[in-house]
């Protein structure tokens, strides 16, 4: 299967005063067609920054220093602006946390569907006004015609995050990064745009990049998971495979910590210390101070990523050389 | 605070971003540095000045409009020359200096704590207190600043005998001044109260039984100085400007008591007869110290503003 | 409820906000008056060392309850009594005292809860010092180094400032501070909601140690109803101000009767069930400035009839819980299969 996005060997750097800080380091990985990664770790793990890369807006001081994005087999983080931002609207979309951020607040939802959609595709003033009502109706907005004239401040949260659903999806995009998309958002209606994310990548075949810190989202939408530790992925690997059996220490300190909604122990597993920060970071693996399966080596050697099975896991742990001396 | 304290709280202070700004910025720099020494002449006026400008018996009637460098009669050089009274422009413009930064330091001052204060309980207790002082503020706006110190200053001027309002002169200019300026203080400080007070950190304040007293002067207080250390510094040059205007305008200080603005107005007569430097040098230093001064808090206003950080 | 020893009992608690427009807006355009109706007559108690929690979806009303018990939202209606005292009848600061002394909070926002002007030794004294406990010197010092290690941090953090830290490490100073005046009872309003999962076990974990160690008393609030599972011996499910289903929290959790509070647990993403198929809650939360008639669920209710549009539910009592429900009542409810019946089953090559 070729992959429709694939990231290889992405490293981003944030250049200080007097020093230069590394938010990413060493992520690849492929999102084939029709299919939802999701991207997942903790505050600062570097998930946000990697979607951030592979749509082409990273700001100063944040810049791009190794690696290759590849979109259907073509380079795109070498484009220059226009071209990237054609392919913005047209064949990646996105859609972020806060729906205020992606809506004008002074055009109509209408106008906004529209102008986007006659932007990138070849349509009359009628035909995207048509194509704009149907496209609500697809994401739950009731009375979708009339909705066409109402602002983004008009509707509730949910309401909004619909919109942003329809807009992300008014181009036919190929893929969707989606950053934190339900975050903020109540549980009742996280639960409905997540059914509607899903539901319409599946319809059209269209492949997602989910940004998120909840496991719970994981479980719930996506195919395969990539989970990020310090600005590197430590585990990647199939959804239902990964939260029934993790492979990194890490990945495995995560999930234990997560309380059972339906087992109550008097304490819950859990990981000590916390992430190293940008400005500190760990020689060898960067798990290894707060890891209980540290070995010596961990200190000192970073860990490649070893394929165990179908996921890669980046722990001396899963060297097969490693197992077969032991 | 021990000595070693107090030396490591300046050195992580210069470390900072905001020092850090400061160092980079040669204009800003320059700016410091005018206004300091500006500031030092002033304060040291009484040693510094070769004559002293209050003192009539100093004044030498024949050595009046003698032009920089000018010789006097006795012998006495006068480096930048004498006013029309005969006394020596540099001493006037030192203790001129000094009255001008002293009526602008007070009113500011003056200003920014009424002000904060009122901004304060306004933003705090909002409701019937909140619409009173702020309607006040409106009210106050819609007025120059300039009018309202020239109606006060016009009725303590006949509500006083002359020889009592010379004397009170100085304090009627600083509250005049600060009665114009206080409404942008209370007005910033009740927007950022409003967003501070609902602030978690106040709440807990709150529920653990701090008055209300203490919540509003320790932990919103310092909250909110940033932006009034910035409106201060702007506003101190505004208020050097309008003690100088008034004083021009013969409104402000007599000309007994040398400002910047008087000796100005003073020169004013004599501009067309040749003697310019009786006006243009007391102006130079007016325009001199307000600029730097202004160039200071523009600097210091993008410094502290995050959003204009890059 | 039969509690031996309660600590807070909450009596049809009512909490409006007046969300009028100003009055001269009023009288041009002829709005008229608008209420919020945040809390509508609650009641409930709280057992001495035990947790209750309160869960809901935001607006529901729990957060103005944990306010108004904390004392900084005052009662429309209904009355408050923490340790026998009637709280809303203090009338003076200096009256309330020993009851705040008695009973602290913990925020949301670990980045908005500390004083960012402050040292950590000074927000960890300020209870202290404001209830008189100590006076300024070499004692409080030592009381004050020993409360930070009590929460895992070091004594030599109290000439730090809040933004040395870290969100779990602030959220340990709020908890120092909250403990300071040692007080019985502490209102927990979402504690764990800004920190990332790891984090949230260390601080859950510390919670329940000090609960352990100091018997305080707990009303948690929070959205997150595996945190609540984890940490509530009782619990309450709040819609658009009202208390519709409260009890055992296992109990509810296990065998849940109200329909909303059916919905909700089914909502909810739970990461060691992936991909599992579930009834969903359809609708959004309405406008708490006019709620709907008769049960306020109604609209949403997949069970409601014209006798919920019409009729308020009156709690009653089954087993260890009591639901606010006519379905319930009637005994109109479908059975419902054990929640955790649909987990995830472990792939066997799991080694």
């Amino acid at each position: 299967m070729s992959a429709l996005l694939s990231v290889q060997g992405l490293r981003v750097e944030i250049a200080q005063r007097h020093r230069v800080l590394t938010a990413v380091d060493d992520v690849s990985f492929d999102i084939a067609a029709g299919e939802i990664l999701g991207v997942v770790g903790e505050s600062g793990a570097g998930k946000s920054v990697t979607g951030t890369a592979v749509l082409g807006l990273l700001e100063r001081p944040a810049y791009q220093a190794a690696g290759r994005i590849l979109f259907d087999g073509r380079r795109i983080d070498t484009l220059d602006e226009d071209a990237m931002r054609a392919l913005r609207g047209r064949e990646i979309a996105a859609v972020f946390q806060d729906p205020l951020t992606s809506l004008d607040p002074l055009m109509t939802i209408g106008d906004q569907l529209v102008e986007t959609m006659r932007t990138h595709l070849d349509l009359t003033q009628a035909e995207a006004v048509e194509r704009a009502a149907r496209l609500l109706a697809e994401v739950g907005i009731p009375a979708p015609r009339e909705r066409l004239a109402s602002y983004p401040h008009e509707m509730s949260g949910g309401m909004r995050q619909r919109v942003v659903l329809a807009l992300a999806f008014c181009c036919e995009p190929r893929l969707i990064i989606a950053d934190e998309p339900t975050t903020a958002l109540d549980v009742s209606i996280q639960a409905q745009i997540l059914d509607l994310l899903r539901a319409m990548c599946r319809e059209r075949g269209t492949a997602v990049m989910l940004v998120t810190h909840d496991m719970g989202v994981i479980a719930e939408v996506t195919d395969h998971v990539a989970v990020m530790y310090a600005g590197r992925l430590v585990e990647v690997g199939p959804t239902r495979r990964l939260l029934a059996a993790a492979a990194h220490p890490y990945t495995r300190g995560l999930m234990a910590s997560i309380p059972d909604m339906y087992r109550r122990d008097e304490e819950l597993m859990q990981i000590p210390g916390s992430m190293p920060r940008l400005d500190a970071p760990v020689p060898g693996c960067a798990f290894h101070p707060r890891c209980p399966q540290a070995l010596a080596r961990c200190a000192g050697e970073r860990p490649p990523s070893f394929t165990t099975g179908a996921s890669q896991v980046a722990c001396w742990l899963a060297d097969p050389a490693g197992r077969s001396a032991a | 605070m021990s000595l070693v304290e107090m030396g490591r709280t300046v050195g992580s202070w210069w470390q900072g971003d905001v020092a850090y700004r400061f160092r980079r910025s040669p204009v800003a720099i320059l700016a410091a540095l005018v206004g300091l020494a500006l500031l030092v002449a002033a304060m040291g006026a009484p040693v510094l000045a070769p004559y002293d400008a209050f003192d009539p018996a100093a004044a030498n009637a024949a050595d009046a409009r003698l032009p920089p460098g000018g010789e006097g009669l006795f012998g006495d050089t006068y480096l930048l020359g004498t006013d029309p009274q005969g006394r020596d422009m540099l001493s006037a413009m030192l203790y001129g200096l000094r009255t001008s930064l002293v009526v602008g330091l007070a009113s500011v001052a003056a200003a920014a704590i009424a002000g904060v204060l009122l901004g304060l309980m306004a933003g705090y207790f909002g409701g019937v207190l909140d619409a009173f002082i702020m309607r006040a503020a409106d009210v106050q706006l819609s007025f120059p600043a300039i009018l309202i110190a020239l109606l006060i200053d016009g009725v303590a001027r006949t509500a006083m005998p002359s020889a009592l309002h010379a004397e009170l002169a100085v304090p009627i200019l600083i509250a005049a001044i600060a009665a114009s300026f206080w409404v942008q203080y209370a007005r910033t400080v009740r927007g950022l109260v409003l967003v501070e007070r609902s602030r978690e950190y106040v709440l807990a304040a709150k529920v653990t039984g701090v008055s209300t007293a203490r919540i509003l002067l320790t932990h919103i207080l310092p909250n909110v100085l940033g932006p009034v250390l910035v409106i201060a510094t702007i506003n101190l040059a505004l208020a050097i400007l309008t003690e100088s205007t008034l004083s021009f305008l013969g409104v402000g200080l007599p000309s007994t008591q040398p400002s910047l603005g008087s000796l100005v107005r003073i020169g004013n007569e004599f501009v067309f007869s040749g003697d310019w430097w009786i006006s243009a040098l007391p102006g130079l230093l007016l325009v001199l110290l307000s600029l730097s001064v202004n160039i200071f808090g523009d600097w210091l206003r993008d410094a502290l503003n995050p959003k204009l950080a890059s | 409820m039969v509690a031996k020893d309660t600590i807070l009992s909450v009596d049809r608690l009512t909490v409006r906000f007046d969300a009028s427009p100003p009055l001269l807006k009023r009288l041009v355009t002829g709005a008229g008056r608008r209420t919020v109706h945040a809390v509508e007559e609650v009641d409930f108690e709280v057992a001495r060392g035990s947790t209750f929690a309160l869960v809901g979806e935001s607006g529901c009303g729990k957060s103005t309850i944990a306010r108004t018990i904390a004392g900084i939202q005052a009662p429309t209606g209904g009355s408050i009594s923490f340790m026998g005292v009637d709280i809303a009848g203090f009338r003076t600061r200096h009256a309330a005292m020993p009851y705040r002394r008695n009973l602290q909070m913990i925020f949301q926002d670990p980045y908005a809860s500390l004083n960012p002007r402050w040292r950590i030794g000074r927000i960890v004294a300020e209870p202290i010092l404001t209830h008189g406990l100590m006076k300024p010197g070499a004692a409080l010092k030592a009381r004050v180094a020993e409360l930070l290690e009590t929460v895992g941090l070091s004594p030599g953090d109290t000439a730090k400032f809040p933004h040395q830290f870290s969100g779990g490490q602030r959220q340990r100073i709020s908890i120092a501070r909250a403990l300071a005046s040692n007080p019985a009872f502490v209102v927990c309003d979402e504690p764990t909601s800004a920190l990332d999962v790891s984090v949230q076990a260390q601080i859950l974990n510390l919670m329940k140690r000090l609960q352990r160690e100091r018997g305080l008393t707990y009303l948690l609030i929070s959205h997150n109803l595996a945190v609540v599972a984890h940490m509530a011996d009782a619990m309450g499910v709040m819609y658009l101000g009202r208390l519709v289903e409260q009890g055992n929290a296992a109990q509810i959790l296990a065998r849940p009767l109200h329909p909303y509070t059916r919905l909700l647990l089914d909502t909810v993403p739970n990461p060691r069930a992936p991909n599992r198929a579930r009834a969903r809650l359809s609708g959004e939360v309405p406008s708490p400035l006019a709620p709907p008639s008769g049960c306020a669920f109604h609209p949403r209710c997949p069970l409601a009839n014209a006798r919920c549009a019409r009729e308020r539910p009156q709690p009653i009592r089954v087993e260890a819980a009591l639901v606010a429900c006519h379905a319930v009542e009637e005994g109109r409810l479908p059975s419902r299969p054990r929640a955790n019946e649909n987990c995830l089953a472990i792939p066997g090559d799991a080694a």
